[in-house]
């Protein structure tokens, strides 16, 4: 009896001995990090930086790829609360930055971005985006501007152009329609707020940043309006069914809608396809629809990489960041994936994505943050389901304003 | 005398050693079941818990959970999606007794006690062996707009963009899949029931549907409590083919109070509401085996 007993106080004073221990160490010094990510496509990619990133600066990176981003995000809020914390991790700009740099769980990156502003390897117009409370949060992971990518090969067969003005656009639309082509790609799921956005953002788009901040209402006749054009294009049978799960990279492969909306980073899929740029498939700048507008309306986004406050390794986490916007980062970066950087330096491969970059650049365009960043999280959850009925069943417009502006009354009560 | 006396000190000696080791067992009775009361309570007696605190609170994941009472309960009473989860719960449990349960009977007892039943069954077993998830990605593209079931039935139907049709048309899909086990244990209850009475009712002159309703239905009542009551909880839940195949949408017209409950809580991240859902559907699902149950086993 004593002897077991003995035996008992033994193991649970090893139990004790070792978690103490285990709590009394030493912050780890990491030569290797886990970036978690919503990206679970691009896993390749991520290794093939990994790769680079340990001949470079003596640190690798493996990432950890999710396909489900509501399952990622819920994954990266209970890390906050538990040990298992990513070193490094993707997330959103806009309201979802905002959130948890207001949990103060996010690295403040202030230091990087000045650096890499004044070596020139991001620009200042990007800070923005990643600035809250005047301090900068996270780095750009990519840069996306949007807008038509198009099945060439079918373009060549009715002797169609990318267009020029929005008339022009629908009578692409029209050309494809009596040929039994369908025109455009839509989507009940996640994307279904695109065409929204490019039609809100090329009417109007004081209207649409209004929108975005709670000073307009969904149920204003400007936005009504866009909806009935969205409707009516609907109703003409341009777009393809939205309920069809065919990846949007295939549907422009094989030819089932002429013409897929997307960032630039839709190229990778693309690239991951072998379609040739310019042979098989092209880009264009989607026209305004109000053609009195000054400047044509590019939405555009920017995904975060971030690494925590409270990081395993701060110093490995910030440093790699830190390299991850450097030129020589970043070529690599948008050369495998065949998309465009967030740094100026890197030269552009594809043609047309190369010249929308400049142009961007240059203040050609006026850019329009994309509805999913501009959008605050409880607003754009009621968004999405609206948007993913109206495209089922255009005629119940109206309601699906009226239930998306009810969930904007309820979050601008309490958010101002 | 000698073997009175060896038979009591035997006797004795087994009351010694039992004093001696019961309380030895009493002592660490506890310690033994500790490990097995510990997982219970960790797995799942408190995520139980915590779901039902957090159902009285706001929480986003990430501030701290702040205390609201009832409020979620309330608003759930208005929400519209909440009703139309409601509604298509409510379908799915109607359509499981009248399909996989109705047809799994219906096939048990015409391919029961004839010659070559087995193969007659075997088709219906084979779907069983796929998941939920795996049997909605083998049946998406197929009810999809140009699927191989517009095509054959010459048709062009939104099968899973509609209201109620998506529900139904998964409901279909769950029957495919389902009917074989319930076949299979209606077989089983077909062949646990006493040979007697069916005899003495054949002797009487009882047969065919006469035969079933009053004799043979009457005797699989047990097993036939515990198939339904199965079905009930399963179809309350139903998630995994609601949420491969439609996400609940468009705009929210094919959830069920799981899926609803999945979405309200880890895509809008509203954990409070998202766990007023989870105590709702609890509720519903303990309340509803409790009253069936109850008046079985009267």
């Amino acid at each position: 009896m004593f002897r077991s007993r003995v035996a008992t106080l033994g193991v649970a004073a090893l139990v004790l001995a070792a978690c103490g221990a285990n709590d009394a160490a030493e912050p780890k010094k990491k030569t290797e990090l886990t970036l978690y990510n919503d990206k679970g496509a691009w896993s390749k990619y991520f290794e093939e930086m990994g790769a680079l990133s340990r001949q470079a600066i003596g640190l690798g990176m493996k990432p950890s790829g999710y396909t489900d981003s509501a399952q990622y995000q819920a994954f990266v809020k209970a890390s906050f609360r538990t040990d298992v914390k990513p070193d490094l991790f993707t997330w959103q700009t806009g309201g979802m930055l905002e959130e948890i740099v207001k949990q103060r769980q996010v690295a403040d990156t202030t230091a990087v971005w000045q650096e890499a502003i004044k070596a020139g390897d991001l620009s200042q117009d990007l800070a923005p985006y990643y600035t809250v409370g005047g301090k900068q949060y996270c780095v750009p992971l990519n840069v996306a501007y949007w807008g038509m990518f198009y099945n060439k090969k079918i373009f060549d067969r009715y002797g169609l152009k990318p267009p020029a003005t929005w008339d022009d656009l629908v009578g692409i639309a029209e050309t494809l329609k009596k040929n039994g082509v369908k025109a455009f790609y839509h989507t009940s799921v996640l994307f279904s707020f695109v065409w929204f956005e490019q039609l809100m953002a090329g009417t109007d788009p004081d209207l649409y940043d209004r929108l975005s901040t709670g000073k307009a209402k969904y149920t204003d006749p400007g936005v009504v309006a866009v909806m009935e054009r969205w409707k009516a294009l609907i109703d003409a049978g341009y777009f393809i069914n939205p309920g069809d799960k065919t990846d949007p990279g295939d549907v422009l492969k094989n030819g089932k809608a002429a013409m897929v909306s997307f960032g630039t980073w839709f190229n990778t899929s693309m690239t991951q396809r072998e379609m040739k740029a310019g042979a098989d498939y092209g880009f264009f700048v989607i026209p305004n629809v109000n053609p009195a507008l000054p400047k044509t309306s590019m939405i555009f986004e920017s995904g975060p990489l971030c690494a925590l406050a409270e990081a395993a390794d701060p110093d490995a986490s910030m440093r790699y960041l830190k390299w991850w916007t450097t030129a020589q980062a970043q070529e690599k970066w948008a050369t495998t994936r065949g998309d465009v950087s967030a740094n100026p330096k890197v030269a552009i491969a594809d043609q047309a994505l190369g010249a929308v970059t400049k142009d961007a650049g240059s203040g050609t365009y006026r850019l329009v943050n994309r509805y999913f960043e501009a959008t605050p999280p409880p607003v754009l959850t009621a968004a999405l389901d609206g948007f993913g009925a109206f495209v089922t069943e255009p005629g119940t417009y109206k309601e699906v304003l009226e239930g998306i502006q009810k969930a904007a009354d309820d979050y601008w009560s309490t958010h101002q | 005398m000698s073997a009175v006396l060896s038979d009591r000190s035997d006797r004795a000696a087994g009351r010694r050693a039992g004093s001696a080791r019961r309380p030895l067992l009493g002592r660490f009775a506890h310690g033994y079941v500790a490990p097995a009361a510990l997982l219970v309570a960790g797995l799942l007696y408190a995520p139980f818990l915590w779901t039902a605190y957090l159902s009285l609170t706001r929480y986003d994941g990430l501030e701290s959970p702040e205390w609201v009472g009832l409020r979620n309960f309330a608003r759930l009473l208005g929400d519209p999606a909440l009703l139309t989860s409601v509604r298509n719960t409510l379908i799915w449990v109607a359509g499981t007794m009248l399909l996989p349960v109705g047809v799994g009977l219906l096939v048990a007892v015409l391919s029961y006690d004839i010659r070559g039943g087995a193969w007659f069954r075997l088709p219906f077993m084979l779907p069983y062996a796929l998941s939920g998830a795996g049997l909605a990605v083998v049946w998406s593209p197929i009810l999809s707009h140009d699927g191989i079931a517009n095509r054959l039935l010459g048709v062009d139907t939104a099968f899973l963009q509609v209201a109620p049709h998506n529900t139904l048309a998964m409901l279909l899909v769950w029957t495919w899949q389902q009917v074989g086990v319930n076949t299979l244990l209606f077989v089983v209850g077909l062949q646990s029931i006493p040979k007697e009475p069916v005899e003495a009712a054949r002797i009487d002159g009882a047969s065919g549907w006469r035969l079933f309703r009053h004799v043979i239905w009457p005797l699989m009542a047990p097993l036939t409590a515990v198939v339904v009551g199965l079905a009930l909880v399963a179809s309350l839940k139903t998630f995994d083919i609601v949420w491969v195949m439609t996400q609940g949408g468009p705009g929210r017209n094919s959830e069920t109070l799981a899926v609803t409950m999945y979405r309200d809580t880890f895509v809008a991240s509203e954990y409070g509401y998202g766990s007023a859902v989870a105590v709702l559907l609890t509720v519903v699902t303990g309340l509803a085996s409790y009253l069936y149950l109850r008046r079985q086993v009267r």
